[in-house]
């Protein structure tokens, strides 16, 4: 977003992840970006210890979330998690079996290379603004200026390309899979959370939490109420303070 | 008075250079109009030349004639560079209907033709099916756009002869462009090595020894499986894509072999003569 911050001071002799992410504290979610929330569901079902920072300063790839740690800043949610695993020690995929790994990992992506994208044109493209879930309306002229780069990096990625219904068919396929994977499992491999919970959490809060109006959530109601199921699973387990964390920052959205 | 005589002749070779670069890219992306025969049930599949070691250069018009070759769908391939309503290639004409994206091809040629090759898929079967090809497109294929177009200069070895040095530049231009829009390119080249090797290892554990993904029959995610990771088998033999898969993730490559052997017996005698 090309946003500039005012960099935070961290204490680098302490063991305490700070988790900087940009705030977008939405009305119904925690944070209106899917990666913020995955990472901070990691965290909390990680058990490491988490300083979160609501600032506008963005990583040094340009995006939102990332971290410091011990004098180290680290980008990208993925590579972030990566980095928690090995210091920490910990494991999240330990219980899960070489396949169930392998398809973790294609879920992952499919969620974050792909759902991801048709969220994104749904919002900025076919959404009404005022719907953005936001505590205030994003000025118009900054909501046109977000849009145009937006629809530069959509049609550079191909979901743009598409019209509308198309998006929504692809984004209808991405949500039948996670369905039909799911099942009647309370997590994508049973019992026990994993690491692709936390993103898969991430991407449908958004839908099934914040975006109540768009053709997504009512989809979700109707074929995939598994999902739904399984959002309010994930929100219960890891998230008993959901509210108190809205109602907490709720007036300071700041961009 | 100071003589103008250099100058003049440096313009005069700019402007050539100018020409001729708009010639030599104008033959490339000449739109001469294509014709079809839309009282037949061809599918005409509309897609770049072939190339030297692959029939394909990109992975999706692969992946689209695998498809329709495993779905035994009569078809007629057009070679042109010529791209679809999209902006991309390949595309398909079928009585009448130019249609673009292989995905959306795939799904318009099964209703038309009745075909269904995840048939003998179980629900969950299909949704992992649906997460591993999204994986292998929207992931695995900008690690390797990336490697290829973003990281070093890409050599033309294996292309069409018609894709010259100036249309690999303006390639490489937009694709520098479109892999930063998408992401993959704020990475550094180890950071993408990286979760390249992350999906192939996600491809190798799942396949194990079995012939095709999902047992001894193909379905659609094994087509665009197979048109991703044949680039690097047998289009980049000298790269560390191919070094990992034959040193770590040898099944990827006999994957490869299956299906080549079973779907493209003609291989040979398609690709481009050296």
């Amino acid at each position: 977003m090309g946003l500039r911050g005012s960099k935070p001071t961290f204490d680098d002799s302490s063991n305490v992840v700070y988790f900087i992410q940009i705030p977008l504290r939405g009305l119904r979610v925690p944070n209106l970006s899917p990666f913020p929330l995955k990472l901070e569901t990691y965290l909390r079902m990680a058990k490491i210890p988490h300083e979160s920072i609501m600032i506008s300063t963005l990583s040094s790839k340009g995006k939102t979330p990332w971290i410091r740690h011990r004098g180290k800043d680290v980008a990208d949610s993925q590579f972030c998690i990566e980095y928690l695993n090995k210091q920490f020690g910990v494991n999240l995929n330990e219980h899960l079996t070489k396949e169930q790994q392998a398809v973790s990992r294609a879920i992952l992506k499919m969620v974050e290379e792909n759902l991801y994208w048709v969220l994104v044109c749904y919002r900025w493209f076919f959404m009404n603004p005022k719907d953005m879930g936001l505590s205030q309306n994003i000025p118009s002229l900054i909501f046109a200026f977000i849009r145009r780069r937006v629809r530069k990096y959509a049609n550079g990625q191909g979901m743009g390309r598409h019209s509308q219904e198309e998006i929504f068919h692809i984004g209808k396929l991405d949500l039948q899979a996670l369905s039909n994977y799911l099942g009647e499992k309370k997590f994508l491999f049973g019992d026990q959370p994993s690491e692709t919970d936390c993103s898969v959490f991430g991407m449908l809060a958004q839908f099934v939490f914040s975006n109540i109006e768009s053709p997504h959530c009512a989809l979700i109601k109707k074929e995939f109420p598994n999902l739904e199921r399984y959002c309010h699973t994930m929100r219960n387990t890891f998230w008993p303070d959901w509210d108190q964390v809205l109602k907490g920052d709720a007036s300071s959205t700041k961009l | 008075m100071h003589c103008n005589c250099g100058n003049t002749k440096l313009l005069i070779a700019a402007a050539g250079a100018v020409a001729a670069s708009a010639f030599i890219l104008l033959k490339f992306c000449r739109k001469k109009k294509l014709t079809f025969n839309d009282d037949s049930n061809v599918v005409y599949l509309v897609q770049l030349p072939r190339g030297k070691r692959v029939p394909s250069i990109s992975p999706f018009p692969l992946k689209l004639e695998t498809y329709l070759r495993v779905a035994k769908i009569p078809y007629e391939n057009v070679f042109s560079s010529q791209f679809s309503t999209k902006g991309k290639t390949p595309w398909i004409h079928h009585r009448g209907t130019d249609l673009g994206d292989s995905q959306f091809c795939i799904e318009y040629l099964n209703k038309q033709f009745n075909v269904d090759i995840n048939a003998h898929l179980t629900k969950e079967q299909r949704g992992v099916a649906r997460a591993f090809l999204k994986m292998v497109e929207e992931n695995l294929y900008w690690v390797l756009a990336c490697a290829r177009w973003v990281f070093g200069s890409p050599s033309r070895a294996g292309f069409p002869s018609s894709m010259n040095s100036l249309v690999l530049y303006f390639i490489q231009r937009k694709v520098k462009q479109y892999a930063y829009a998408q992401g993959m390119a704020r990475h550094s080249a180890k950071e993408v090595f990286h979760i390249g090797k992350l999906d192939y290892q996600a491809l190798s554990d799942f396949l194990g020894d079995k012939k095709f993904l999902f047992g001894d029959k193909p379905c659609e995610t094994d087509c665009g499986v197979f048109g991703m990771l044949a680039q690097v088998v047998f289009n980049q033999p000298d790269s560390p894509h191919y070094e990992v898969i034959k040193k770590e993730f040898p099944n990827l490559e006999r994957f490869c072999w299956s299906m080549r052997e079973a779907y493209w017996p003609d291989w040979d005698q398609v690709l481009e003569k050296a």
